[in-house]
């Protein structure tokens, strides 16, 4: 339970709610992040990657909100609907008991608007009195946005974009500088419904409270049914069940991409330059997610994804580049907007100058990923498999290159072990997919060539003496958790002593406690950061596969626990606060999560 | 000006179209593919909706050639330019409309803006002029049907 006030600006948020005070829900096309104090602060709309109407996470002042909650102080618990992305919110007050219920709406069989956010209030006991503020700001707070009324319904627009705020029970609307707003009180058993509804690019529907009832409805039943055919049954299953749903809301709808987060710009370093889009399909999360796909048993989403996968990278074929927009463009131009950021956390940045890299990790989990989906029974058929092998020829030539590697470093260049790793795995997987006909046979003898000369690279560049370790680049004496990479994606024997050793020093030298950071070394970046929260995740993975599932067991005990109060994981976390940073939810968590529980699962008793 | 040679003229203004589109694709300019957007409507196997697809692409390029065959009876003239000035509405309709609106509509494997979770895509949508499949491809399809109109007024021989 929380304790929380009425006014977020009196108190020690300075305007901004804590990361971890966040959940998320959305729709399958766009997620907005709902605080504990009951203030949506983000939500992009009408796509998860569109310009945000809601971003008061990136700047209280003028980045708009829509926030329903009690008048007077109260304390807060939540809770997700079990087996839904649908949030409930208790307020305890000393007059009485509130739920707000959010959801974003399913379309169901009726008409209705294009895309729906509702927040339901019920009373429990007592009365409270409450209070709801819309002020939506289109264009990450740059579009000039117009408040007026369509036959008594308050609407915001800004061009193409319009916002319909429908409430039943919740006092009369009052428009008053550039928000809509009203009060009412709860009693036990009353219920107050407002709904968001919004258009694009088409007139706008406004709905009835039935139609509203239904949807709602509709949208509970929906994900219950979704998550109740998920086939996981392992250890840390609710856990796991949390992170597939956090990993739906991330699946955007229309194409089948996944994206890598909700956010933008959510900061690394609180007050630092360290904030990033993700909002975005980064091929480096392919493997995992595809993976964790078909162990969770969403065989329909998997070939979505494989799909998308080959789509969006065949207009830059047979290269790769690291990430892809959710439509399947390749466009990326990174810009700043003029929000303030996360507590002073500047630049808030949209698009990713990342696309532009060369990252040769990006091969292996391409090759690694076709090579799962034709473990599960998928398809390749003659031209996938003619691409996938150009693929690999392209290998064969740019594994000797330095890369910007998986952490998109922005300083120069270098022969990243992970990377190499990597390559391996793609000219391993190729030469697998040859063996089983689903390759063009012609190459497979340069591609097992190449493969052997990348791994006596590895073997004799890469693996450092003095840290009896692979280290984090060639000749390098840093470590990077991203090896353990290798290890996860079968780069040599799992039992040697090279990755034994390696797992004992990247926990001691990247750990703390349960947590692990990145790498040592420079990035080109100024400024610090958080513990990566999946390296932790990965680490865990690690020991369970080099042979230690009691130990992966009690880390991923702790790391269960490191979690927000309704199962959420943010990039990072402060180790010294516990504070989350970084974007969120983010997918590479979840999914590390979910790979790390199968695994420990599948490596015995613990 | 006869039908015979306007079906004629639609057979080879799609086999022009078609072999554009396709070098485009290799020139990786775009990711467009008529046929395999056609026939993953009949069925998920890649390669029979390759073949499929460009059957289908052929039957609605005759199609198209009976329709320009009308407006030009109507027009009453089927210069070369008037080709290209058809072929290019032909292809802002098609890139704005049919290929941007109505074919997620109809297609059962491709996404569309109202999907959400309970839905799962096999296809992404083409999106307006088709640039979801890349920034040139508007350009190119453009061109394409430009062309496609051109070698169908040419079939139907000079105006007198």
């Amino acid at each position: 339970m929380t304790a929380g006030a009425h006014d977020r600006g009196a108190e020690a948020r300075s305007g901004y709610a804590p990361l971890r005070a966040y959940a998320p829900i959305g729709d399958g096309r766009c997620v907005a992040l709902v605080a504990d104090d009951g203030a949506i602060d983000w939500l992009a709309w009408p796509d998860l990657d569109s310009a945000s109407v809601f971003a008061a996470v990136l700047d209280h002042a003028a980045g708009g909100s829509c926030r329903v909650a009690p008048t007077v102080p109260f304390a807060v618990t939540r809770r997700y609907l079990t087996g839904t992305n649908v949030l409930e919110t208790t307020y305890a007050t000393e007059t009485g008991t509130a739920r707000v219920v959010d959801a974003m709406t399913f379309r169901g069989r009726r008409l209705g608007p294009g895309r729906e956010l509702q927040r339901r209030v019920h009373g429990v006991t007592g009365s409270v009195p409450m209070a709801w503020r819309v002020q939506p700001r289109f264009g990450y707070g740059q579009d000039a946005t117009r408040l007026g009324w369509r036959s008594g319904i308050p609407v915001a627009t800004a061009g193409s974009v319009a916002l319909a705020v429908r409430t039943f029970g919740a006092g009369t609307p009052q428009l008053e500088a550039g928000a809509v707003g009203g009060s009412f009180a709860t009693a036990a058993g009353s219920r107050t419904t407002l709904a968001l509804c919004g258009a694009h690019q088409e007139p706008l529907v406004f709905p009835t409270l039935a139609e509203l009832d239904e949807r709602f409805a509709h949208t509970v039943a929906s994900w219950r049914t979704w998550t109740a055919t998920r086939t996981y049954d392992g250890p840390w299953r609710p856990e796991v069940l949390r992170s597939a749903l956090a990993l739906k809301l991330l699946v955007y709808a229309p194409s089948g991409a996944v994206a890598a987060a909700a956010t933008t710009s959510l900061p690394e370093q609180v007050g630092g330059g360290r904030n990033w889009d993700y909002r975005y399909c980064w091929i480096r999360d392919a493997a995992f997610t595809l993976n964790a796909l078909l162990r969770l048993g969403c065989a329909p989403e998997a070939e979505a994804y494989f799909w998308w996968l080959l789509q969006a990278t065949q207009l830059t074929h047979p290269r790769l580049q690291p990430l892809y927009r959710l439509d399947g463009g390749s466009s990326l131009r990174e810009r700043n907007v003029a929000l303030a950021g996360y507590r002073g956390s500047r630049p808030v940045r949209v698009g990713n100058a990342a696309a532009a890299q060369q990252q040769l990790d990006t091969y292996g989990e391409l090759l690694q990923c076709a090579w799962l989906y034709a473990g599960s029974g998928g398809r390749i058929d003659a031209e996938v498999g003619h691409r996938l092998g150009e693929v690999a020829d392209l290998v064969c030539t740019l594994w000797r290159q330095p890369d910007a590697g998986i952490w998109e470093v922005r300083s120069e260049p270098l022969h990243f072990t992970h990377s190499k790793m990597m390559c391996w795995v793609a000219l391993e997987r190729a030469g697998q997919l040859a063996d089983r006909g689903l390759l063009p046979h012609g190459h497979r003898g340069r591609w097992r060539r190449e493969a052997d000369a990348c791994r006596d690279y590895i073997e004799t560049h890469c693996y450092s003496g003095s840290l009896a370790a692979y280290a984090r680049s060639a000749g390098s004496e840093d470590l990077d958790a991203s090896v353990l990479l290798g290890l996860l994606s079968g780069y040599g024997s799992s039992g040697g002593n090279r990755w034994v050793t390696t797992v004992d020093a990247i926990r001691r030298g990247l750990g703390n406690g349960p947590y692990v950071y990145r790498y040592t070394g420079g990035d080109g970046l100024p400024g610090t950061e958080g513990a990566f929260v999946s390296c932790s995740f990965w680490l865990a993975e690690a020991l369970a596969r080099t042979g230690r599932p009691a130990q992966a067991a009690a880390l991923m005990d702790e790391l269960v626990a490191l979690a927000n109060d309704v199962g959420i994981y943010a990039e990072e976390i402060d180790p010294r606060t516990g504070a989350f940073l970084g974007n969120l939810p983010q997918g590479l968590s979840h999914l590390a999560l979910i790979s790390a529980a199968t695994a420990i699962a599948e490596a015995g008793p613990q | 000006m006869s039908l015979l040679a306007a079906l004629a003229g639609g057979f080879a203004g799609t086999l022009v179209l078609t072999t554009v589109l396709r070098a485009a694709t290799e020139l990786h300019l775009t990711r467009m593919d008529l046929p395999f957007l056609l026939g993953t409507a009949l069925t998920r196997e890649r390669t029979a909706a390759k073949a499929l697809g460009y059957a289908a692409h052929f039957l609605v390029g005759l199609t198209f050639a009976v329709g320009y065959h009308a407006l030009f009876a109507v027009v009453g003239r089927h210069d070369w330019w008037l080709g290209a000035l058809f072929g290019l509405v032909h292809g802002l309709f098609a890139g704005t409309v049919l290929i941007n609106v109505l074919l997620p509509l109809v297609h059962p494997r491709m996404g569309n803006p109202m999907d959400d979770a309970t839905s799962v895509a096999l296809l992404e949508a083409p999106g307006f002029l088709g640039r979801n499949y890349g920034p040139q491809t508007a350009t190119v399809t453009l061109v394409a049907h430009v062309l496609y109109g051109i070698v169908v007024a040419a079939f139907l021989g000079q105006t007198r």
